[in-house]
């Protein structure tokens, strides 16, 4: 290496360096906290950057923000019990300078609302109500129980994992939806275009309902499963791996590859599973460890 | 024009204003109450735009519809089947709904009307299919709204509406085909209200809290 190209390298690397700090002192961190009672409310629209919740300890509400830079500020305020968190832009703030990053503890039996646009949406371990909304926002939802689950994404991937005893709806266009032991009286994903994965075992009389236009929808089910199962594409197949006991009576034709519909497990325990698609494919799969 | 042929007519022009609808109307009170109900959803599914809250007739005819063709079930306390009314674009959240009740009751209405007398002529014409029915012109919707307002908000993010807009008038699209197919068929009605529920929600998206 020539002295002119050691040269060259070590300018680079300072310029880079000053960029690096220069970006890093834009960021700001500021921090709230507020005192809140039983079953408290949160809502956060955020709508360029991440927003994670996690439990407190006790009944406070502690928000950490990371501000990308002078165009954007936190409005919070905090009414009766709701705590409200609103990232505001101002004049000349975009998605880059406008994001703001927020991690935020919160009781455990809190109800929480979160909305972004493009960045991350994070909630784990609350038994409290979580709706969850974001256009291209990724959400991920883990270790929820008794508790309302709702997500509304455009074409952000959706995963939900260990929810017991959830009410879950999922409403997404495009995005991936995986819901990983995921059961509850009711378990219900909408998609347009996306796919649909379920892991796990539907848990016992719950229904579940999993409904995609042109997605694939495919459910990987332990040997131990007790479900009711129906299965219909109009234009796909539908695939079962599991020998179910077929309907004796059922009303719609289930012979030619594109529907069945049967039971698998104890009836007495058995949940109803409805998987449906127009143009996807359905596949139902035994899950072969564990 | 008798009765029949006055409701099947109404899948084209429901409001009811052609010259022969006319004529029929002005003899057959039933025919105009009907006509007269589908106005009233229709305007006011147009006035929400402007509106705070919609008319509690407006919601009792939304609900009664939705009831009856058995598309909503009994409620849970903690939560609304029907989109909330807080923000500016909350039309929008009604709009879809309430477009998807009026093409499901003129569709499924007509049908019933004609059926006996279709059973009894043996040559019957087609069940009359509500996506014959306007969107746009019975709810005030107009996929072009949608789009100017995203690329208003969030430019980047244009593209990925337009194309889950094609998607969706796709799948509203192929619902529909399957409820013409399979009239009796609940699972068809639920799927093409889940259709019209996605659009809603791309409205909703495009234009309320989650975009700056």
């Amino acid at each position: 290496m020539s002295g002119r190209t050691i040269e060259l390298v070590v300018v680079g690397a300072m310029l880079a360096g000053t960029l690096t700090v220069g970006t890093l002192s834009a960021q700001t961190h500021k921090d709230y906290r507020f005192n809140v009672g039983p079953k408290a409310g949160v809502s956060v629209n955020n709508p360029f950057g991440s927003v994670s919740v996690k439990p407190a300890t006790g009944n406070v509400v502690i928000v950490n923000a990371v501000l990308y830079s002078d165009k954007v500020e936190v409005d919070n305020n905090l009414v009766g019990n709701r705590v409200e968190i609103q990232s505001h832009l101002l004049p000349g703030g975009d998605a880059e300078s406008g994001r703001v990053d927020y991690e935020i503890l919160v009781p455990a039996d809190a109800s929480i609302t979160l909305h972004s646009s493009t960045g991350s949406l994070h909630a784990e371990k609350l038994h409290g109500d979580v709706t969850l909304e974001g256009a291209a926002a990724t959400v991920d939802v883990r270790d929820i129980s008794n508790a309302h689950v709702h997500v509304k994404t455009l074409n952000g991937p959706v995963t939900i994992t260990n929810v017991q005893d959830g009410h879950v709806e999922v409403d997404s266009l495009s995005g991936e939806v995986t819901l990983n032991s995921v059961t509850g009286p009711l378990v219900q994903v909408i998609s347009t275009s996306g796919g649909i994965n379920y892991i796990g075992d539907f848990g016992d009389r719950g229904e579940y309902r999993l409904t995609s236009h042109s997605g694939n929808i495919e459910a990987t089910v332990p040997g131990s499963t007790s479900a009711d199962v129906s299965a219909r594409s109009v234009r796909g197949e539908v695939h079962d791996d599991i020998p179910l006991q077929p309907k004796t009576h059922t009303w719609f034709p289930t012979n030619n590859g594109s529907a069945f519909w049967g039971t698998m497990g104890q009836t007495t325990m058995s949940s109803t599973v409805v998987l449906r698609s127009f143009s996807g494919k359905i596949h139902l799969r035994k899950r072969t460890s564990k | 024009m008798n009765c029949l042929e006055l409701r099947e007519s109404l899948a084209e022009t429901e409001d009811g204003s052609r010259l022969e609808q006319r004529a029929h109307l002005k003899t057959c009170p039933e025919c105009s109450a009907l006509v007269a109900e589908l106005d009233l959803i229709a305007a006011s599914a147009i006035e929400l735009r402007a509106a705070d809250e919609p008319s509690p007739r407006v919601w009792n005819s939304i609900e009664i519809a939705l009831r009856q063709e058995g598309l909503i079930r009994s409620q849970r306390p903690s939560r609304s089947l029907l989109p909330s009314l807080g923000s500016r674009w909350a039309w929008a959240r009604w709009a879809l709904p309430v477009a998807a009740a009026v093409l499901v009751t003129v569709g499924v209405y007509v049908r019933q009307t004609s059926l006996p007398v279709q059973l009894a002529r043996d040559t019957a014409p087609p069940v009359a299919v509500p996506h014959e029915v306007s969107d746009a012109a019975i709810a005030g919707l107009n996929d072009d709204d949608l789009l100017q307002e995203a690329a208003q908000q969030s430019p980047a993010m244009q593209a990925q509406y337009t194309d889950n807009l094609r998607r969706v008038n796709q799948y509203i699209q192929d619902a529909k085909g399957v409820v013409a197919a399979n009239p009796n068929d609940e699972e068809a009605r639920r799927s093409l209200m889940e259709a019209y529920q996605e659009k809603a929600m791309l409205f909703e998206l495009a234009m309320d809290r989650s975009l700056p």
